[in-house]
């Protein structure tokens, strides 16, 4: 067995909300292996979301440790964990979050830039060529339509080959056909550069294209099950 | 009466979100409505007081002589009492342990009957009659402690004016007619008139006031009484004044100053006001979504926009009552100090004129500046709910909206003209806050365009913080028209104010050190004239010595019709003139038209004029000019104009004459010393030894009585600047805080690709110093236009581009920007991005 990519420990979060201290996470322990595919699925508000800003280094754990490829977020610093998701994590939201007064080129090239790439916006254009936006570089988030925002969501998280992929609902605001469109691209990239990926869903039958499923409820793993791989290949 | 229904639900929320746009409106109207009030009260302080500052109710004052026994009958018939004033330059001398003491004061000569009206102070505290009785068989003076210090006296102390001797009795504290006289080159010193009669002053062709202040009988009608002099007088060169404008220098001083800081005050009111239409448009695409909604269920567009109209309305009330009541506290608080630098008690409190003035103009602005964007929410269709509603819409509104914005600035500059009462500096600074709005709303523009033209430019890549706050700057939807045009007309403002105050400044200073001369030598008597050429002209240390006879002139007719009738208000007609005669012209004479009068011409009276004034007033070779010289009409020939510069310190007069015109009339010399400055106490000890009338005043203590005088009005308009820039800066903040919200989301986005804080805290810092820098460009190019035109058409003289204010403006913007950009940096940088990014489920 490969050495995991991720591996959290008695990870517990919780939030001061306007209602006093809110218990998100309860003692979430897991290990996810290189070229894993974790799909996480859930009711809404059982805390997938939080639990994938924490792999990421997005959110602050209030306990337990969090390693990411043998690193400890949970002791890294706001700029070290910045430094840290360049070349190793890609994430993708729900509402794509592009920077509004940047380009798609642009805001494809930003981490490669941060990365030190030299050739930043050349791989930039090719991966937005690579998700079917070669025509559009120049266009502004608002000038495209939803499926087309996370496209270039996409390439901008899969551009610097990161580790590993962090998929938060990315079809959550598209319409079916483009829904598609966009796991499509999201699991060839997966293919194509070997990452792991962590993809929150709803959809039952986008879980079950992932190795693995692991079931949140009320902030705690309810189930975590390797799905038999249809016809074992 | 939905809209109403409509649009009180929304203001429910309260005024969260409005502050910037109450505090631009409130800042720009206190600032008009305090002007206004000082104003006001200054004018009617001015008025209650007429009869004191003029020191009676009406006042005739001649140039050069005494009212003539006809005069002062008919004077003391109109009158209940009547009191004679005279006023000269003179040199108070003090003579100690062997060494003497000179000072420059300006005398003035009254009898018993002063003061008519209102009180002198003195200190110690003794009546004025008993002061000027003086001791010791000696007469008494009493003089402002300026000029006792500079002499260092002591009360009981004896001086000399002239080669009269006075006992210093008193220092004059408070003199009741001080503001009424003009720009006084030395402080005051006040003895009886009777005691001069030895003094060698008042002798025939020197140069003095005299003024006859009349106490009225109750109920006398000013303006027969006037008449009746001026029909009886006018042509003995005879001024009028009454109580009903005691001063009129300083009222229209006051008006002027009042007219110019309203103005300043506008440029405040229009930077409000881009903050107000920043303030109003993000608001209002905030509420695409509701808008849209409203349209969803029904609304029409018109119930839409009359709904915000209402909304925004209501706002710009509070505001400008908020600002009504800041500008009418402030000059109620400031009141004594304001008061301390008055010559007058003004009349502080509440003046209802000036705050109407004020509510108009803010009322006004804010209608102009909200319009447009009120009017694009006609625009917003229904559909937005289905698009992503982050791109707002950014139409141009229907044609009746656009008339309204034109006809709201119409009546704005309207008003703005009937109440400054000054056109010309009206429109010119409507035309100058339109150029400037114009060139920062172009250079907003293009500094958009080459930002995003950079931020794509293969040098960028690479240098993420730089290509980021390129793109931010570039980019749809950011703050940078706003900040560069509220910022920069700020700036514009504040460097105009620099431009002209320095080239004032550099005006004076720059013709002063080898040009100008040391002294300025007056009442040379005629007999004094060779004795006082020699000891100046022997001496090695003197470099030059120019002197002329020297004569005051009104000119009364031009071309035997009324001279006013013929060339208007123009200064050259505006009181008494100097006049000379020459033999030849003067060495650095140039004559531009016609010829000279030939060496010992007999004939009629001719006359060399001022060219540029001469082409001023219409006036052409041949033309007659009737000149009254101490009550006598001489009539002469235009014959030739000549160049005269008045800008070098340089003897210049208007009126040249052949000598046999004038050679009658009793007159004295003036005269320019030009010496190496450790000569000049020495010439001066010699010539007053001589001759003690003479009169010498220094061109550089002259030169600082004006400068000083510049320096207060810079002040004041420093203060309306800053008024200007104030609100510049709110609304700086105000984009800031607008901005904060896309900054926080920013940067989250921006850790999460992998942006370290120091990254993107330049990135942040770059965008705002950008475009502080370009708001600070335009300002200077603005500022540059601004001064130029006052110089050049103004003040009539060259402009010159001064760098210092200039760069210490582009420097302070960029700052600015920077300081309030950096100010609502620090959310963004401490958010969690995981707090800001997580789903919106
Ligand atoms: N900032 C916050 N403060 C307090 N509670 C929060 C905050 N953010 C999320 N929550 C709560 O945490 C729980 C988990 O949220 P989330 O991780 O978004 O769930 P999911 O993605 O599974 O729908 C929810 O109950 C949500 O209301
Ligand atoms: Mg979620």
């Amino acid at each position: 067995m490969t050495a995991p990519v991720l591996s959290l420990s008695d990870v517990q979060l919780s939030l001061m909300g306007n209602a006093g201290r809110v218990d998100i996470l309860h003692d979430i322990s897991l290990k996810v292996t290189r070229g894993e595919t974790v799909g996480m699925v859930g009711p809404s508000g059982s805390g997938k979301s939080s639990l994938l800003m924490l792999m990421g280094g997005l959110e602050r754990a209030t306990g337990g440790s969090i390693q990411a490829l043998g690193h400890d977020l949970t002791a890294m610093d706001e700029d070290a964990l910045a430094r840290f998701r360049r070349g190793h994590m890609g994430v993708v939201f729900q509402s794509f979050h592009l920077i509004p007064t940047m380009t798609a080129l642009e805001n494809v090239a930003t981490p490669l830039e941060l990365a030190g790439a030299s050739d930043a916006f050349d791989r930039a254009e090719a991966e937005l060529e690579s998700v079917g936006l070669g025509g559009r570089i120049h266009h502004y988030p608002s000038q495209m339509s939803g499926g087309e925002q996370q496209r270039v969501a996409l390439a901008r998280a899969a551009a610097p080959r990161p580790d590993i992929l962090l998929a938060d609902e990315p079809t959550g605001n598209l319409d079916g056909s483009n829904g598609q469109a966009i796991m499509d691209m999201l699991f060839g990239l997966r293919d194509r550069h070997g990452s792991t990926l962590v993809l929150v869903t709803h959809a039952p039958d986008l879980a079950e294209r992932c190795d693995r499923v692991i079931t949140l409820k009320d902030g705690r793993v309810a189930s975590d099950n390797r799905v038999v791989a249809e016809a074992a290949q | 009466m939905i809209a109403w229904h409509i649009a009180r639900r929304e203001l429910r929320g309260g005024l969260n979100g409005f502050y910037v746009f109450l505090a631009c409106l409130a800042l720009g109207v206190a600032a008009i409505a305090a002007v206004g009030s000082v104003r006001v009260s200054i004018q009617e302080g001015l008025a209650r007081e007429g009869a004191v500052i003029l020191g009676g109710d009406a006042s005739i004052a001649f140039t050069y002589r005494f009212a003539e026994a006809d005069e002062r009958a008919w004077m003391e018939a109109q009158s209940e009492a009547v009191s004679e004033i005279v006023d000269f330059r003179s040199m108070a001398v003090v003579e100690r342990d062997g060494a003497v003491e000179r000072g420059l004061t300006q005398v003035k000569g009254v009898d018993a009957a002063y003061p008519l009206v209102g009180d002198v102070q003195l200190v110690p505290q003794i009546p004025l009659s008993t002061a000027l009785a003086g001791k010791n068989g000696l007469p008494g003076i009493v003089a402002q402690r300026v000029l006792i210090d500079r002499l260092a006296l002591q009360i009981g102390d004896v001086l000399k004016l002239g080669t009269q001797e006075f006992v210093l009795m008193a220092s004059l504290e408070r003199e009741p007619d001080s503001a009424g006289g003009g720009f006084g080159l030395g402080p005051r010193s006040l003895v009886l008139t009777k005691d001069l009669a030895n003094s060698s002053l008042l002798e025939p062709g020197t140069l003095f006031d005299s003024a006859y202040r009349m106490a009225l009988p109750n109920g006398a009608d000013l303006d027969m009484i006037r008449a009746e002099a001026e029909a009886q007088f006018a042509e003995s060169g005879l001024r009028w004044r009454d109580s009903r404008n005691g001063a009129p220098g300083l009222s229209e001083f006051v008006d002027r100053i009042g007219a110019f800081l309203v103005l300043v005050g506008l440029a405040g009111l229009a930077v409000g006001g881009v903050g107000v239409s920043a303030a109003v448009r993000s608001y209002l695409d905030a509420k695409t979504g509701v808008i849209a909604t409203l349209k969803t269920l029904g609304a029409e567009g018109r119930t839409i926009f009359t709904a915000y109209l209402i909304q925004i309305g209501i706002l710009s009330a509070i505001g400008i009552a908020l600002g009504l009541i800041l500008g009418a506290l402030l000059p109620i608080l400031f009141a004594p100090i304001i008061e301390a630098r008055l010559p007058i008690p003004a009349a502080f409190g509440l003046h209802t004129a000036p705050l109407i003035e004020a509510a108009l103009y803010g009322a006004l602005t804010a209608l102009v500046f909200t319009l447009w964007p009120l009017a694009r929410t006609e625009q917003v269709r229904a559909a937005a709910l289905f698009r992503d509603a982050s791109g707002p819409v950014r139409a141009i509104p229907r044609l009746p909206y656009i008339a309204a914005i034109l006809i709201a600035f119409g009546v704005l500059l309207g008003l703005a003209v009937w109440f400054s009462g000054v056109w010309q500096l009206t429109l010119g600074a409507a035309g100058g806050i339109l150029t400037s709005l114009g060139l920062l709303s172009l250079s907003a523009w293009l500094v958009r365009r080459i930002a995003r033209r950079l931020s794509r430019a293969k040098a960028v890549r690479g240098h993420t913080a730089l290509r980021l706050a390129l793109g931010a700057v570039g980019g749809p939807g950011g703050e940078a028209t706003s900040v560069v045009l509220s910022l920069g007309l700020g700036l514009a403002v504040l460097a105009s104010v620099g431009q002209i105050d320095s080239n004032l400044r550099s005006a004076i200073e720059r013709d002063l050190p080898d040009v100008a001369p040391s002294y300025f030598f007056v009442d040379i008597q005629n007999a004094q004239l060779p004795a006082f050429l020699e000891r100046v002209k022997g001496d090695p240390q003197v470099s030059r010595v120019d002197s002329a006879p020297m004569l005051r002139g009104i000119i009364t007719r031009i071309n035997g019709k009324p001279a006013r009738e013929v060339a208007g208000e123009h200064w050259v007609l505006q009181g008494d003139r100097g006049v000379t005669y020459s033999q030849r012209p003067t060495e650095n004479t140039t004559i531009t038209a016609g010829e000279w009068w030939p060496e010992d011409y007999v004939g009629p009276p001719q006359i060399s004029f001022a060219a540029e004034e001469a082409m001023e007033m219409g006036l052409d070779l041949g033309d007659e000019l009737t000149i009254n010289i101490l009550g006598r009409d001489i009539t002469g020939e235009i014959t030739s104009f000549r160049e005269v510069d008045f800008s070098t310190a340089e003897i210049g007069f208007i009126l040249t004459m052949n000598p046999s015109a004038l050679a009658g009339a009793p007159h004295t010399h003036i005269a320019t010393v030009y010496a190496e400055e450790d000569a000049e106490a020495e010439i001066l000890r010699d010539v007053a030894a001589d001759a003690p009338n003479i009169t010498a005043i220094r061109v550089r203590d002259a030169i600082d009585r004006v400068t000083e005088a510049l320096a207060g009005l810079a002040a004041a308009t420093s203060y309306g600047a800053a008024a200007t820039l104030i609100t510049g800066f709110v609304v700086l903040i105000g984009a800031a805080a607008a901005g904060e919200r896309s900054r926080v989301f920013e940067a989250a986005v921006l850790k999460t690709v992998g942006a370290a804080r120091g990254r993107i805290l330049a990135s942040f810092a770059m965008r705002s110093a950008i475009l502080g820098a370009a708001a600070g460009g335009v300002a200077i190019i603005a500022g540059g236009l601004a001064g130029y035109s006052v110089m050049v058409f103004v003040m009539d003289t060259t402009y010159t581009f001064e760098p210092f204010s200039a760069i210490a403006i582009v420097i302070g913007g960029a700052l600015a920007t920077l300081l309030a950009g950096l100010a609502f940096a620090w959310r963004p940088l401490a958010a969690r991005p995981g707090q800001i990014l997580r789903g919106q489920e």
